[in-house]
């Protein structure tokens, strides 16, 4: 009896696991869509935070989970238009910008709040995402948590393969990609480089509002202070250890959440290993992927840097 | 005719230092401009909430104790993002210095409790400890961008976690905790480890802050090392023909920057708290060490830019309080405000042909 109980219990924990993925999985697949064409978007705590605060507000307001990520997504590509709209005008560095933008998302989330719902007695509730059970799958152990899931994962896992798909068999994602790599060269057989600047950069800002909207709607179902909690720090270092691949930016969220669920009951129970190091692992691990695989984490080669045609 | 060159001189003067200004009159003008309509909309007094912002500071004899505290960790915080910025690059991480420098003061100050020293030996065991923890922590930073190409903003970002992290490590468990507490805290510092009163009003850190400010000033203004740093800011390939090493300079950079933040955040734990206890960096909300990042980017890392600067933000930042308190103006009104100010200010020195900040 005792096992049955164990693959309930392992069930429940993946399936946990892997809705927290899709926080992870969202907002580095916007660092990494942006990343292709170079641009270093590091504002991704910002948009979450500004992003989870107003689709909140949109959902609560409309009564409607739907309004909340769509509101969500737009101030993600609110943010993203400002970053890389004041860095094509002026060159101005887009680290500079990223942090500056972190900052703006994080007064504006709680002033938001603040404005339209105020403090309340109880904790105002956002309507339910619904879920999807995918019939037969759904039912085995273990697997169903894959398969018995929110429609946002559902979502994460479509966006995640299309990202793939796009980027890595269609013509319009390898030129894409070469912008990355070498904007001039690209810009000389005729791809608009600013376009696609532009165009990466507010959808991969959009992915990271949805990744925002996603933690007041499904993960605590209300809004709290500092609700992202560096996660969209954290993103950064999963497209790292990603080597800007939209796949393995899956997988690495997968094992970012995994460890972030883990410590979460480690923490409930007692237990001899210090949660707080199984915490800084996620961190510690870009660290030392960066320095033991120097030669093989790729970047773009153009990542961060302006362009201009002159 | 030497009248009249002298006067266009004297004009061509005036329009430098005015063009200089121009960008930080106008971002300041913006900034206030935007969030004085958004206090406005919120149905708040706009004069009111200025007077508030703007005059708590000065308008009582706390309100100026409140603003120098502020004052200090928010300098050590902006010279720790301040330095590295000079040879262009990105110390994110002042935070993390901060809490690790912290960290580190308070278990070497539990550590050494039973030794009774007095705080003639104590203290200066502490600030050292403070410095050096804050510093190595850099370093790792530092070294991984001179060896490995790594992005120190990448890696000092990642090191934030860590520290903040270890924060809570120190302030949950044995030997360190504070029993009985509902909040993560360590036990109290001895009293000998405890920064005195300066005037019966302000704790000693704002000598050391002072004594960090000339000791910045000197070393960036009348060393070989500050010639050198500023050099490789300028030019770095014209620099290491003539023998300065890149590396070292990055490497000396980080270490400084980060034993400045780990001061700010020793002087916290000694000054402030008597004890380490989480959240022990944070103002309004947010971590010194983001504001930091802030208050360099007004002044653009200048060693004296950066007292002038932290005081402008503590004043806001006080200020800030204040409304929240009396007029009951959320407070992160004045993160955008300052988030505003910065790209304003960013924006329109690059418009005036400044620095191509890339």
């Amino acid at each position: 009896m005792k096992g049955s109980v164990d693959v309930g219990q392992l069930t429940e924990m993946l399936t946990q696991i892997i809705s927290y993925t899709s926080i992870y999985a969202l907002a580095s697949l916007g660092i990494v869509i942006g990343g292709r064409t170079g641009v270093f978007n590091i504002s991704g705590e910002g948009i979450m935070l500004a992003s989870a605060s107003a689709g909140f507000i949109a959902a609560y307001q409309t009564g409607s989970w739907f309004m909340g990520f769509v509101v969500g997504a737009l101030m993600g590509g609110l943010f993203a238009l400002i970053l890389i709209y004041i860095h094509e005008k002026l060159k101005i560095s887009q680290f500079i910008l990223g942090i500056t933008l972190v900052i703006l998302g994080t007064g504006l989330s709680d002033l938001l709040y603040k404005t339209a719902i105020g403090v309340q007695l109880f904790a105002p509730e956002a309507p339910r995402v619904p879920d999807i059970r995918i019939p037969g799958l759904s039912n085995i152990p273990i697997i169903s948590a894959i398969f018995n899931q929110d429609v946002i994962v559902y979502f994460t896992y479509i966006a995640v393969f299309i990202a793939f798909y796009i980027f890595y068999h269609t013509r319009i994602g390898l030129e894409t990609r070469a912008i990355g790599e070498d904007p001039k060269a690209a810009d000389v057989v005729g791809i608009n480089v600013k376009l696609r600047r532009y165009v990466t950069t507010i959808i991969g800002g959009m992915f990271m509002g949805l990744a925002g909207a996603y933690l007041p709607l499904v993960v605590t179902g209300t809004y709290t202070t500092n609700i992202s909690n560096g996660r969209g720090f954290m993103a950064i270092g999963i497209a790292i250890f990603a080597s800007w691949r939209p796949e393995r930016a899956l997988l690495g969220s997968f094992i970012f959440a995994a460890i972030e669920v883990i410590s979460f009951q480690q923490q409930l129970g007692a237990s001899m290993f210090p949660y707080q190091f199984l915490l800084m692992l996620p961190f510690i691990s870009v660290l030392l992927i960066m320095w033991l695989f120097n030669k093989k984490v790729e970047f773009p080669a153009a990542l961060g840097k302006p362009y201009s045609r002159e | 005719m030497a009248v009249e060159e002298k006067t266009i001189e004297e004009n061509s003067n005036w329009q430098k230092f005015w063009n200089g200004f121009k960008p930080y009159i106008l971002a300041l003008v913006i900034a206030f401009g935007i969030s004085g309509a958004i206090i406005g909309i919120l149905g708040y007094n706009i004069p009111k909430a200025y007077q508030t912002l703007l005059f708590t500071s000065f308008s009582s004899q706390r309100g100026f104790v409140e603003t120098l505290k502020k004052f200090i960790p928010l300098t050590f915080a902006t010279y720790a993002f301040a330095i590295p910025f000079r040879i262009k690059f990105f110390n994110i991480g002042g935070w993390g210095q901060m809490l690790f420098g912290g960290t580190i003061t308070a278990i070497v100050g539990i550590g050494l409790a039973g030794l009774n020293l007095p705080a003639i030996i104590f203290i200066p065991i502490l600030i050292l400890s403070a410095m050096l923890a804050g510093a190595l922590f850099a370093l790792i930073a530092g070294f991984l961008k001179a060896y490995y190409n790594i992005n120190p903003i990448i890696s000092t970002i990642m090191l934030n976690f860590i520290a903040f992290y270890f924060v809570n490590f120190v302030a949950t468990n044995a030997p360190w905790k504070a029993p009985q507490s509902g909040h993560p805290m360590t036990l109290k510092l001895p009293e000998a480890a405890l920064l005195p009163k300066v005037f019966n009003q302000i704790h000693f850190g704002i000598v050391l802050v002072i004594l960090a400010i000339i000791a910045i000033y000197y070393l960036m203004n009348k060393t070989v090392l500050g010639y050198e740093i500023k050099a490789t800011g300028i030019n770095p390939d014209a620099s290491s023909v003539y023998g300065i090493k890149m590396k070292k300079t990055l490497m000396i950079t980080f270490l400084i920057a980060g034993a400045m933040g780990g001061l700010g955040g020793g002087i916290e734990v000694m000054g402030v708290h008597s004890r380490l206890i989480e959240g022990f960096a944070l103002t309004s909300g947010a971590q010194y060490g983001i504001f930091g990042i802030l208050t360099a980017l007004i002044c653009q890392g200048k060693p004296l830019g950066v007292p002038l600067s932290a005081m402008f933000i503590s004043i806001l930042l006080v200020g800030a309080d204040a409304m929240q308190r009396t007029l009951q103006v959320p407070v992160e009104l004045v993160f955008l405000t300052q988030a505003i100010i910065v790209l304003m200010i960013v924006v329109l020195r690059r418009q005036a042909g400044g620095s191509y900040i890339e």
